[in-house]
């Protein structure tokens, strides 16, 4: 029997591409053949990992981005990110959307031709949109919420990307806000959607269910308990579901003593290197070692204490698994291998999901945020002491991180997948 | 006047180095004998430094000395590159080795005074001085006019590790390609060795250093194969370089092991004398070691260079 292609479709972002990688990684030990379609942006990322690669073709795209254009995306979003979420909406959330509209789009016949020419068995669709071709492609389709749980509504679940409680007075006019700033973008999807042959979506959805099955990474731990529970045959959620990476042996710091912090707030979050020089700082009077990912802007620092340490890239799970405390932006993937490790986190969330995990790590005793802005070094030492010194949540994350390693996530979302094409008679 | 005591010690270990690269050339085993006047003959130096360089070489266990027998090999050659060599060099001007490490970690600027150095380290001069003799030997900081050291480009950014991968793609294939190409067959069948035993590990048990001194080894034995002399020296001070100041985390277990892998395709063509083919493969070797992690990225963006989409 040949062993069925699933063809991974991970949005460009790390967060999404790196936890279909720990599926596809398990997927190929349950037997099957993982491949990866990938943005052009993310040529030779799975490759690494040893999985073949399907570039996205460029015929139809916008012109290339210079350094120029680049540069201008961060001068102009780098002060929204420190924004509430509700000032969010229009000034980073809804142009954002116009610009995933834009890729859905313009993808689309090139998708197309190349779902025909891999010819997979399933697809799994890590993604915030939905791509006409792949609902048309005839074969079953996954899809993974690798965001925040608040990615799937629900009346006892906070709106997606507003940083509130479920029970937020100010909920409704949260969520008609998102409505406003998404739906020019909304409409021209919409359209699109139909030329394509799918039926519209509700207003603020972008993506529907996937009739076959949906993963949610959402460990029980941070988990939202629904009005109206997901249906199970076609709904699992997912204990974590971190890759094998390389392994990291800590270099020896000059002040190599005490425990070990990790921070990343993502390659995005990297561009804010005001930010993280004066975290850097503060570092100084810490007693402790940190490990700090400044991504691609390694060369804006040049003196770096003699407890810290910069790197450009970590193999996160890797690190994680040693550290005493993480530091992030809270993105799901972050968060989640911070709850598989036993790790606290402390969330400094500059846009869309991170502001949902900044509280739901308040909320569920998992870790503390700050806000990006608002900080005196006082108030970040304290902050992180108290994180380090705190044996109660100590002792709840090592609950947390048993149960999740026990759970395997990776094997149960292999294991669906197979299930999956079993059923639909591909295996 | 008396030299520093560490200039001695540092002669010592210089010694060791030889000692160690005559056992890795004759292709001992772990227990042989190292006869005195053998290694005196071979180092060009009297039994007496020879003596103080075994007794180095003692310390770290790398040699055994019997009350009756003088020395033997105490560990299996294959281990030596990869431990003993490494403890060596650690001990080698440890505050350079320190200098370095703080350089290529952005604690110091590029410009350093030698008060300054001193200050950081709280050693005496003489030992900064004699740390950064050892740098200059090794070609990694220069003294400029006045009483300050510079230090040249060293692998310590992504933007350096992508120029000393262009640089390589430039000159590895034709230091192939060079008339006088010659291997040594017993080093080939070392470093085969050592990278066959290395793609013995379990995956999460690959360790990065460990990598990295196996591909500067195979890199540095194509290097001094070449029989263009320039190119044989050039890229064997860069292949000294890497491994003193490349910190590379960011590579998966399967592209270490692919790596690997290229490497013994290129010695089999290597000892099949298809000179040419192993030039391509190297070629193709640097090129997929040049496919990096995007920097920056996110739903929505891009990075420059790499064609958008959105």
């Amino acid at each position: 029997m040949n062993k069925p292609v699933i063809a991974f479709f991970p949005e460009a972002s790390f967060g999404s591409a790196l936890n279909c990688v720990g599926i596809a990684q398990q997927l190929q030990r349950e037997g099957g053949t993982p491949v990866f379609i990938c943005h052009p942006g993310f040529n030779g990322v799975f490759a690494e990992y040893g999985f073949k690669e399907y570039q996205l073709p460029t015929a139809h795209t916008a012109e290339p981005q210079t350094e120029e254009t680049w540069q201008a995306f961060v001068t102009t979003h780098l002060a929204h990110f420190n924004l509430s979420p509700q000032e969010q909406l229009k000034t980073y959330v809804a142009p954002t959307w116009e610009a995933i509209v834009d890729t859905a789009i313009q993808v689309e016949t090139e998708l197309g031709a190349l779902i025909k020419r891999i010819k997979p068995d399933a697809i799994v669709l890590d993604n915030v949109i939905m791509f006409p071709a792949i609902a048309n492609a005839n074969v079953p389709w996954i899809r993974v919420v690798s965001c925040a749980e608040t990615e799937i509504p629900d009346a006892n679940v906070p709106p997606y990307l507003s940083g509130m409680a479920t029970d937020n007075i100010d909920r409704g006019k949260f969520e008609a806000a998102y409505l406003e700033a998404t739906a020019d973008a909304h409409q021209r999807y919409n359209n699109f959607r139909q030329s394509c042959g799918l039926a519209s979506l509700p207003s603020g959805q972008f993506l529907e269910a996937s009739p076959d099955l949906n993963l949610l990474l959402a460990p029980s731990s941070i988990r939202h308990e629904r009005v109206k529970p997901l249906p199970q045959d076609i709904y699992v959620f997912l204990d974590g579901c971190v890759r094998e990476e390389a392994q990291f042996d800590p270099p020896t710091l000059p002040m190599n003593d005490g425990p070990l912090v990790y921070m990343s707030f993502g390659s995005l979050g990297a561009i804010d290197t005001d930010l993280i020089s004066r975290m850097i700082d503060t570092f100084t009077i810490i007693p402790a070692r940190f490990f700090v990912n400044v991504g691609g802007f390694l060369e804006s620092y040049q003196t770096v204490p003699d407890n810290v340490f910069l790197g450009s890239w970590f193999p996160q799970p890797s690190i994680v698994a040693k550290s005493d405390l993480f530091i992030h932006h809270g993105g799901n993937n972050s968060f989640c291998e911070a709850l598989y490790y036993g790790v606290p986190s402390l969330i400094m969330p500059y846009c869309w999901d991170g502001h949902d995990n900044a509280l739901r790590a308040e909320q569920t005793g998992t870790g503390l945020s700050l806000a990006r802005d608002n900080w005196s070094p006082k108030m970040l030492q304290e902050t992180v002491i108290k994180l380090l010194r705190d044996t109660e949540m100590r002792k709840r994350m090592a609950t947390i991180s048993k149960d999740m390693t026990k759970s395997n996530g990776q094997l149960v979302a292999a294991l669906s997948i197979l299930a999956k094409l079993k059923v639909s008679g591909a295996m | 006047m008396l030299k520093p005591r560490s200039n001695t010690r540092q002669n010592h270990l210089k010694l060791a180095r030889q000692i160690i690269d005559f056992v890795l050339e004759r292709g001992l085993h772990e227990g042989d004998h190292l006869p005195e006047a053998i290694l005196s003959d071979a180092c060009g130096v009297s039994r007496t430094p020879i003596r103080s360089s075994l007794k180095v070489l003692e310390e770290k266990e790398i040699v055994l000395r019997r009350e009756e027998g003088g020395y033997f090999l105490n560990i299996a050659p294959d281990k030596i590159i990869a431990e003993g060599l490494s403890d060596l060099e650690d001990m080698e001007g440890s505050l350079a080795a320190q200098i370095l490490s703080d350089r290529a970690e952005r604690r110091i600027t590029d410009v350093q005074s030698v008060s300054a150095l001193v200050r950081r380290y709280e050693v005496p001069r003489s030992a900064v001085l004699n740390a950064l003799k050892i740098l200059s030997g090794e070609g990694i900081v220069v003294q400029l006019p006045g009483r300050a050291w510079a230090f040249q480009p060293i692998l310590d950014t992504p933007n350096a590790l992508d120029e000393s991968l262009a640089f390589r793609l430039s000159l590895e294939p034709q230091a192939i390609l060079s008339p006088g190409f010659q291997m040594d067959s017993q080093k080939i069948g070392l470093v085969r060795q050592q990278m066959e035993d290395f793609l013995l590990r379990p995956d999460g048990n690959l360790s990065a250093k460990a990598f990295l001194k196996l591909d500067c080894a195979f890199h540095s034995l194509i290097a001094e194969s070449s029989g263009n002399r320039f190119a044989r020296v050039t890229l064997l001070a860069h292949q000294r370089l890497r491994l003193s100041t490349q910190k590379d985390h960011a590579i998966p277990d399967f592209r270490l092991r692919q790596s690997l892998e290229e490497h013994l395709d290129i010695l089999d063509s290597l000892e099949r004398l298809q000179l040419q083919l192993a030039a391509d493969q190297m070629i193709l070797h640097l090129r997929r070691s040049q496919i990096r992690k995007p920097r920056t990225i996110n739903r929505g963006i891009l990075p420059p260079g790499r064609g958008a989409i959105a």
